[in-house]
């Protein structure tokens, strides 16, 4: 039993830990809070990077919690798609916080930076065990946590705006878990299990005995995780959610935390439910349907929007699109398209959230038309916010072009050019509401506020400049990160 | 039908989710919303419970060494160690809305999600 061992126990538990002890650390030396939390974000990082590499050496693996094994104990399940989601969620998060570091001190009130890197923490520990746990119960307790958290991160702010978004959030989030307990409950009445590879055992059989329940549960399942992924018809938290939100808030909301809960519910779909029951139920169908939807439909909000933050909100209702639907084109492209995706748009849409909050700090300007010049005035985060919204189009050379070509191929393989020319249509969209401001921003007289910005922090720069080298390298040479997603894939669909 | 005799706590569980779940979506009044989460949470606990349940089963305290005597059967105790932490799941949540409730009522002086609603379009 070498500490190489025990990397999965220590990714989740080392922030958990350390959440707790934040508010300790705030009371008897409030300089040591922001190290101690960005030394932990960076020691879970280095674990995932560790356990990826264990696993493209050495193949997945299970780990057991307290080395009590299945179907008693918990289980973590270290494999293709764990560490991948593991390795996004730590990195991106720990870009973030750098950022936050600084933009919190000029958004929130000084004694509440312990407390925010507290649900911070547990934010983040909450996703990196959804990502890599292996039993149902489980990953129901982590999602309540992430919820909470989320809810937390968002409210910590106490103006009237945020108080609202949260409360909104805090309900709708309610009845997501609520459907989540029920769908384990009627898995747990027709298998006995709540381990994932035992419930995935018993579910064939059980299948014939009690179809209902199976069928109930697997609505249920897609209720549940809808809402908390914001899949279209049931998004209506997410825009206020995310845009009256503190920008590091905003920036992890978005680009991890409505990730996850696709990614968990991917897992779900294609490792436990037997692959027959989605020929007689349409159920991979409907979540391409309303992924369509939600691509269409978010872009359209997004054009009519005149603050910047409800602006890349909306986007994010559309881009979660993106992800659902290479999930549910059962290819093996778009599947990894679907994946690849929520890689880089959790660079592209926290770096763009980053921007926007760092034209905020400086400018006070959230209203569009306001950024006039802005290009001229506050270079560094105009640029990352032209790469990250030249990435959102699709431009080749940067990373959202090899997603979209992912599901565009996907969709062309399995025979369904109508959904390739969806989202052909959707970086059109996206052109219409991303370019302008783009062009605005470098060929225009900067005026009023715009003109003079307050100087940004290095702190608020180097995570812009990090992420945006990040976004044109992971477009340049793709192949850095593909070699994962690809086993993720054939594991999944069992190639 | 004698099925669904059977299966009575099942039925009420279900009806009693929809109630919460009608609750949470149809009133305006935020408390009430947060009684509907609290509704809706409590019929899945019951559903579960009763799922674990064995009618005349004794409880599962057992000691080293026990071998149960011939003819009884122990309830299956891990349906009411997950309520259990689902209990306090929907307890924090609950605290949660509620301190969210208090603020917002000390900024509008109302907890009616429509009044809220016009004093921020009247602003």
């Amino acid at each position: 039993m070498n500490a190489a061992h025990h990397l999965p126990v220590l990714a989740i538990v080392l922030p958990l830990v350390f959440a707790y002890l934040m508010p300790l650390f705030d009371r008897w030396r409030r300089g040591w809070c922001t190290p101690a939390a960005l030394g932990v974000l960076a020691v879970s990082f280095v674990a995932s990077l560790a356990m990826a590499w264990q696993v493209m050496t050495g193949g997945p693996y299970y780990y057991q919690m307290g080395n009590w094994p299945p179907p008693w104990g918990i289980e973590l399940n270290i494999d293709y798609l764990a560490v991948f989601t593991a390795i996004t969620m730590t990195g991106v998060s720990l870009v973030v916080l750098v950022y936050a570091s600084k933009d919190l001190l000029h958004e929130l009130k000084p004694h509440l930076l312990g407390w925010y890197y507290t649900l911070y923490l547990l934010l983040v520990a909450s996703m990196v065990g959804m990502a890599l746990t292996n039993d149902i119960f489980n990953l129901f307790v982590f999602v309540e946590i992430c919820a909470i958290a989320a809810c937390g991160i968002i409210s910590i702010k106490s103006n009237k705006e945020c108080l609202e978004a949260s409360f909104k959030y805090l309900i709708l989030s309610t009845l997501g878990s609520g459907c989540l307990l029920l769908a384990i409950a009627l898995l747990y009445m027709v298998t006995g299990h709540l381990n994932f590879t035992y419930i995935a055992q018993a579910l064939p059989e059980a299948m014939r005995l009690y179809p209902y329940n199976i069928l109930a549960a697997l609505a249920l399942l897609l209720v549940g995780m809808g809402v908390k992924a914001a899949l279209f018809p049931l998004h209506v938290w997410l825009p206020d959610a995310h845009s009256s939100a503190p920008s590091p808030s905003s920036a992890v909301l978005s680009g991890l935390v409505i990730k996850i809960y696709a990614v968990s519910l991917l897992r779900v779909l294609y490792q436990v439910f037997p692959a027959d029951i989605f020929e007689v139920t349409p159920v991979l169908n409907i979540l391409l349907w309303m992924s369509t939807l939600a691509i269409i439909a978010g872009s359209m909000f997004a054009i009519v929007q005149e603050d910047i933050k409800k602006m890349l909100a909306y986007s994010s209702v559309a881009q979660i699109g993106y992800v659902f639907m290479g999930f549910a084109i059962v290819d093996f492209f778009a599947l990894t398209g679907g994946i690849l995706h929520v890689f880089n748009h959790a660079m592209m849409k926290a770096m763009l959230f980053m921007a926007a909050g760092a034209f905020i700090y400086s400018t006070g300007v959230r209203h569009l038309s306001g950024l006039k010049g802005i290009g001229h005035t506050m270079p560094v985060p105009a640029v990352a916010f032209a790469i990250g919204a030249l990435a959102m189009v699709g431009i080749p050379l940067t990373n959202g072009f090899i997603s979209k070509w992912y599901l565009v191929l996907g969709a062309l393989h399995d025979g369904q050019p109508f959904f390739a020319a969806v989202i052909l249509l959707s970086s059109l969209l996206n052109g219409i509401y991303y370019l302008p401001i783009i062009v605005n921003a470098f060929f225009s007289e900067p005026q009023g506020r715009v003109a003079a910005p307050l100087p940004l922090p290095r702190q608020m720069q180097v995570p812009l400049i990090i992420l945006g080298l990040g976004c044109l390298l992971f477009g340049i040479a793709p192949s850095l990160i593909l070699g994962l997603i690809y086993r993720a894939s054939e594991a999944l669909l069992g190639l | 039908m004698e099925r669904l005799l059977h299966n009575y706590p099942y039925m009420v569980a279900v009806v009693l989710f929809v109630l919460g779940v009608y609750t949470i979506l149809s009133q305006e009044n935020l408390m009430k919303k947060i009684i509907g989460t609290n509704i809706m949470s409590s019929a899945i606990f019951l559903l579960f419970i009763s799922a674990g349940n064995i009618a005349g089963g004794s409880p599962p305290i057992i000691s080293k060494g026990y071998v149960p005597p011939e003819g009884v059967v122990l309830v299956n105790p891990l349906p009411a160690a997950l309520i259990l932490t689902g209990i306090v799941v929907s307890f924090s949540l609950t605290a949660f809305a509620l301190s969210i409730v208090i603020k917002l009522h000390d900024y509008y002086g109302t907890i009616e999600a429509d009044e809220i609603l016009k004093l921020r379009s009247e602003l």
